[in-house]
């Protein structure tokens, strides 16, 4: 925020930090342990009595002069530099805390290039005992300037008590201290052992040769098993998150911390090897490679002990880009374009949006992140973004994943950030492009003449909104699987509901009788539902087909064919999510037709994942899941979770998601401790996708109409009404959820919970938790003892059905006539309006009483009842005119 | 652009500024001193690498190879301390004009480095070079021009925040302040210094030499030639720096401002007597009286810098957050250093006088 910023590309992430302090680390632990191997094979040389050893020495001495004073003292002093350019405002802050022990350390680099250019340049002329002191004395500086520097570097990951007393003690003795210093000690003398190796290797006489090699093996190998115990009491010195990391290796220690233990055993065991007597063709390169391995060890150990810090660069004070965690309210209300010194942007204009998305990416990501370089590159994480997805992951960024800081700014500003990568870096994503996309056409939907006056048959889809998820190959969340439903009545003074003697059978519209032609559902259906046997071909997981008889309904009053397989996909290649079905009833025992009726099956595979998990459309432009988005869904929950979805999908194995989350829509029990589906998915992605309008519903949910379904198309969304109106913005949604899920004992549930805010209830502890699917608004909220609701600002949200008995698609009206035979599904209540014809939902009413509303609207009791009637025998208020005329015409108000 | 607008907020401090400002001080003076008589000895070695004096050669080359890359290793480490303590004061002003040229900044590492091991080179290899010498240091001398151009853009960069908006034209690291008027004739100032201070030591090692019964003469007549030469110049060049500088800061070292306009007039009152030391040989008065000039004309380039960023920032705005104990750890872990320090160094000449 303060400094100008070196804007890099390809060598930003913190390169030229991370390369100058590998190899400066490297050569300075060397500095330190071969301090001690100096002064120890001195004393080895005069107890064997060796000059051959003694001459080793000197030219070990030189060797050690050349590399640890040149390169080891020069390469620290560049990353003294390098941290101030690529974080000043970190670099400023360790500097202003811990001056006096860095001039402390400073004292001690004097003493040892004092020490070491007296040893080298007296060697030979020194008394012997005069030379071991300055050797040892070398070594005490050396050791202590590792000391001295460890406070400080490790204050960075455990800032410990310091965090509340500003105490430069506190700071320096922090927790992670100790365990440190012991483990580079030890480090720095296996250190020594390998670089011992590269000069002992050319000793001309042979038995010191031998005793030599032998000496550094023992210097490689001996301390390694202090290296094991320091690094265990190392990590387990680490603050609660930064030791999660280590253990269950999030993200990047999933390959410095194996690659640490590799590596070290490779050094250990190739220490001992060298002990072997063996010819020059293999100990000179063998020193090589062990010199080599011990960089890449080095490396590993750096980069992960760097990456445990994540999100910060010092812990729980500053986060990698500079930002303060104590700011971040500040800077979100006032914009960090406005806050940071060194931008030429201040406010993002529609004009200046890629530039300043360009200048908040060096401001907030260029930290970390190179753009096409080594380190952390931008370019593969985000190839799979759109800007919507880009954006949405920016509002979630570090709140449910830590190991990133949040985005800071304004929403617009994260906008421009969001455009800057995807249209600028990634040139548009242009892959993510749909193609053509089929516009919904104005099918005919034919409306079955009456048979007689006798019977009336209404038949609908239970749920006005179904969807299938067709990624099969890779997991499940819900199959091709329609439940259909028909009433039907015998007209007369007293009508009946017959529910015996009759045979109700459906049929769907032709050109939808394959299903199993247009997706693998049925490849992997044994796997995903965990069957005995594969589903036969076009059969639901129910047994039924997409023709076939309806059984009596548990209740008794209706009959239904449950979890009917059909699917989006005609023969022809296009999406039709509305595929009509006919249904009839026919007299059991004469087989005379009493009635027939058309109904549309909702059902939909335009689930809008591929918003943030990129890939595109698979069918028609419109719908379908490609097999690019559903392995980036299993990638996403494999790296969050440590689970191993995508490996089983590609094994043959893929899964249903309720295999594990429990869901009331499929009766599934999940997994002990697991949180519930409905739970998870919506308590996740709410903390992406926050402030938002219904909008964010619909990149899901395939509710708006100008989509290619538009579910949500009854008689409410005619009138105006939201998703929003009954079901809570997204935040609301999730917490009722996760309310529940909490007050089941479900861990995770709470730290979902964290991040969101109540929006349409006061606060989140007025917020009535609810089961998925059995705890649902009901229309009473708003239309109180049925009448009109008292007002347009009023809430359906956070009153809840007691359970599955009173959900409106299940219930009855006084008569026994179930809500929906009247009135239509879910979220398609008559008079719908679809937008592959205006009528097509509302085919019964059309039928019975030549208008789209509500079955006996307007007085029209005639459907069924051959008397007038003039009692509300349904439900309170059933006998005024329908209020909203203006949805449909003229003629079909009479 | 407003300048203050750039200028990045910093951190309290915990002991009290003149303590940073004091030790920054003492500590560069000792870093200035290695640097110039490195800096100084190795242009003065490859210079004297083709003369020919008295039917020979010259022996500066060869009487300064060793001691050059240990002379290096000292200034480098001495300039650790200095720039420690001033990042302390100044850091918020330091590193943002590191950052405006941080390409140049960052490739010092490589560039002392390398002039390092060329001196190794020159040193150890010394009789095998032969012809080759020149090449070696000359390339190494080279290296150490542009060094020390690195950091005399930096410095001047850091006190003159109203052409950091240049930043805005180049945000890639590679600015340098060449339109400031101040930085040649300061460039120039300081390798005149180094030719000045390098060309005494040499004369000190003559010195040295005959104090010991050894042939010195020709060091010391050598020697002293380039001090006083390189001094007499420097009334030229430092004149120009003077006229360089901005008005106001001119005239507070010529009169409006007491003490530095007795620091000023004290610096060239020894420097005059190191000058008159220098033509009547009288070795150890220049070196002290060099030492001293050394040390006011560190004083005055404090001033300087506190003269150019008063406008925007003084050290004791800085707030203090007193901790006392850290200064107390530093101050007992030097006493102890130097202590253990001079002792190897006695065992060293110990050890060279039993040889």
């Amino acid at each position: 925020m303060e400094y100008p910023i070196w804007q890099l590309t390809t060598l930003a992430g913190g390169f030229w930090i991370a390369f100058i302090a590998v190899v400066h680390v490297y050569v300075a632990h060397f500095a330190v342990g071969g301090g001690l191997f100096l002064v120890l094979t001195e004393h080895k040389a005069v107890r064997e009595d060796s000059p051959a050893i003694l001459a080793y020495l000197q030219k070990h001495t030189l060797f050690f002069l050349l590399l640890s004073m040149v390169f080891g003292g020069l390469t620290g002093v560049g990353i003294w530099f390098s941290i101030a350019l690529i974080s000043p405002q970190a670099t400023s802050m360790l500097i202003h805390t811990f001056v006096f022990g860095w001039a402390t350390e400073w004292v001690c680099f004097l003493g040892e290039i004092i020490a070491l250019l007296v040893y080298f340049y007296a060697f030979a002329r020194m008394a012997r005992r005069d030379h071991m002191i300055v050797g040892w004395l070398y070594f005490i500086f050396a050791w202590l300037s590792l000391f001295f520097i460890t406070g400080i570097i490790d204050f960075m990951l455990a800032p410990g008590k310091w965090l509340e007393t500003g105490n430069f003690w506190d700071g320096f003795f922090n927790p992670v201290f100790w365990p440190s210093v012991t483990l580079r000690t030890f480090l720095a003398f296996t250190f020594a052992g390998l670089f011992g190796f590269v000069t002992a290797i050319r000793i001309p006489d042979a038995t010191a040769r031998l005793s030599m090699v032998r000496s550094c093996s023992l210097w490689t190998a001996l301390p390694f098993v202090f290296v094991l115990a320091a690094g265990w009491w190392y990590v387990h010195s680490f603050p609660p998150y930064a030791y999660e990391m280590v253990m269950f290796k999030i993200q990047k220690l999933g390959f410095f911390v194996p690659g640490f233990l590799v590596f070290g055993a490779v050094i250990m065991l190739g220490g001992l090897f060298m002990a072997f007597k063996m010819p020059a063709a293999v100990t000179k390169p063998t020193a090589y490679v062990l010199l080599v391995i011990g960089l890449c060890y080095m490396g590993c150990f750096e980069f992960s002990r760097e990456a445990a810090r994540k999100p910060y660069i010092i812990n729980g004070y500053m986060y990698s880009n500079s930002i303060l965690p104590s700011q971040t309210a500040a800077i979100n209300a006032r914009g960090v374009l406005r806050t940071a010194k060194w931008v030429t942007n201040k406010v993002v204009t529609k004009e200046n949006e890629m530039d300043a998305g360009r200048e908040i990416f060096q401001l907030e990501c260029a930290s970390c992140h190179s753009i096409g370089g080594p380190l952390n590159d931008i370019l593969p994480k985000t190839l799979k973004f759109s800007v919507f997805g880009m954006d949405s992951e920016l509002n979630g960024q570090g709140k449910l994943v830590r190991y990133m800081p949040p985005f800071v700014g304004t929403v617009n500003e994260r906008w421009a950030l969001a455009r800057y990568i995807v249209d600028d870096l990634h040139a548009g994503n242009t892959h993510l492009e749909d193609g053509p996309a089929q516009t919904p056409q104005n099918l005919p939907a034919v409306v079955p003449k009456k048979e007689n006056d006798d019977y009336v048959l209404l038949a609908w889809n239970n749920l006005g909104m179904h969807c299938i998820s067709d990624s099969d190959p890779f997991w499940i969340l819900l199959p091709p699987a329609n439940d259909l439903i028909a009433q039907l009545i015998k007209r007369g003074d007293g009508p009946e509901i017959i529910t015996s003697g009759v045979e109700i059978s459906y049929a769907v519209e032709s050109g939808f009788e394959n299903p199993a032609e247009q997706v693998t559902f049925w490849d992997h259906a044994q796997s995903l539902f965990r069957l005995e046997k594969p589903l036969p071909v076009n059969v639901g997981v129910s047994g039924n087909k997409v023709t076939g008889i309806m059984k009596p309904t548990p209740g008794g009053e209706a009959f239904e064919a449950s979890l009917v397989p059909v699917v989006p996909y005609p023969d022809d290649g296009s999406f039709n999510p509305y595929p009509l079905f006919t249904v009839t009833a026919k007299d059991s025992a004469t087989g005379k037709v009493l009635a027939t009726t058309r109904c549309v099956a909702p059902t939909s595979t335009e689930m809008g994942c591929k918003n943030c998990h990129g890939g595109t459309w698979r069918v028609a432009g419109v719908a379908g899941f490609t097999g690019e988005t559903s392995v980036d869904v299993l990638a996403v929950h494999d790296r969050i979770n440590k689970t191993t979805l995508l490996a089983d999908a590609r094994a043959g194995k893929p899964r249903l998601c309720q295999s594990c989350h429990r869901d009331p829509v499929l009766g599934a029990k999940g997994k002990e401790g697991v949180i519930s589906f409905p739970a998870a998915i919506h308590g996740w992605h709410a903390n992406y996708l926050t402030g938002r309008d219904e909008n964010v519903c619909y990149r899901c949910h395939p509710a708006k109409n100008t989509g290619s379904t538009g579910c949500l198309r009854g008689v409410h969304t005619g009138v105006g009404l939201t998703c929003i109106k009954c079901h809570g913005t997204l935040e609301d949604h999730a917490l009722s959820l996760l309310k529940y899920e909490k007050n089941r004992g479900i861990v995770s549930a709470e730290k979902l919970m964290q991040g969101l805010d109540s929006r349409v209830v006061a606060s989140k502890e007025a917020i009535n938790p609810r089961d998925a699917w059995v705890n649902e608004p009901d229309c009473l909220n708003c239309h109180v003892a049925f009448e009109k609701p008292a007002a347009r600002e009023i809430s359906g949200f956070n009153t809840w059905t007691a359970g599955a008995a009173e959900l409106f698609r299940v219930r009855t009206d006084d008569m026994g006539v179930r809500c929906e035979a009247c009135h239509g599904s879910t979220h398609a209540n008559y008079p719908a309006t679809n937008i592959y014809g205006k009528n097509r939902d509302n085919i019964p009413p059309l039928q019975y009483q030549g208008n789209s509303l509500p079955i006996g609207s307007n007085r029209h009791c005639g459907v069924c009842h051959t008397q007038p009637m003039s009692d509300e025998g349904h439900h309170p208020n059933m006998t005024g005119m329908f209020r909203n005329a203006r949805l449909i015409s003229k003629e079909e108000m009479k | 652009m407003d300048p203050t607008q750039l200028i990045p907020a910093t951190d309290p401090i915990s002991v009290p500024w003149m303590w940073f400002e004091g030790l920054d001080l003492v500590t560069f003076v000792a870093h200035l001193l290695f640097m110039n008589v490195m800096f100084g000895g190795s242009i003065i070695a490859l210079l004297s690498l083709r003369a020919k004096k008295r039917g020979g050669v010259s022996p500066v080359p060869e009487e300064l190879s060793a001691r050059l890359p240990t002379l290096l290793a000292l200034t480098v480490n001495l300039g650790v301390a200095p720039l420690l303590f001033i990042q302390v004061l100044y850091g918020h002003f330091l590193y943002t004009s590191t950052i405006l040229m941080a390409v140049f900044w960052l490739s010092v590492i490589l560039l002392v480095i390398l002039a390092y091991y060329l001196l190794y080179i020159y040193d150890f290899k010394y009789r095998a070079l032969e012809g080759r010498r020149g090449l070696i240091l000359g390339l190494s001398v080279a290296l150490l021009f542009c060094v020390s151009f690195i950091f005399s853009n930096a410095m001047t960069m850091m006190i003159v925040p109203a052409t950091w908006a240049a930043y805005f034209g180049n945000a890639q690291g590679t600015l340098l302040n060449l339109s400031d008027p101040t930085l040649i004739p300061r460039y120039l100032h300081f390798v005149l210094a180094a030719l000045a201070v390098g060309g005494l030591f040499i004369a000190f090692l003559g010195y040295g030499k005959i104090r010991n019964g050894n042939e010195g003469e020709e060091l010391l007549t050598s020697g002293l030639r380039w001090f006083t030469h390189a001094t007499l110049a420097q009334f030229v060049i430092g004149t120009w720096f003077l006229l360089s500088l901005k008005r106001d800061v001119l005239l507070a070292f010529m009169g409006d401002n007491v003490m530095e306009t007795a620091v000023f007039l004290g610096s060239l009152a020894v420097s005059l007597v190191a000058l008159y030391a220098g033509f009547t040989r009288r070795v150890v008065l220049a070196v002290g009286a060099t030492v001293a000039t050394v040390f006011l004309m560190a004083v005055m380039r404090a001033m300087l810098r506190l003269e150019y960023l008063a406008p925007y920032f003084h050290p004791s705005n800085l707030e203090l957050h007193p901790q006392y104990g850290p200064l107390w750890l530093f101050g007992i872990v030097l006493g102890v250093g130097l202590v253990l320090v001079v002792y190897m160094l006695k065992l060293y000449l110990r050890a060279n006088k039993g040889a």
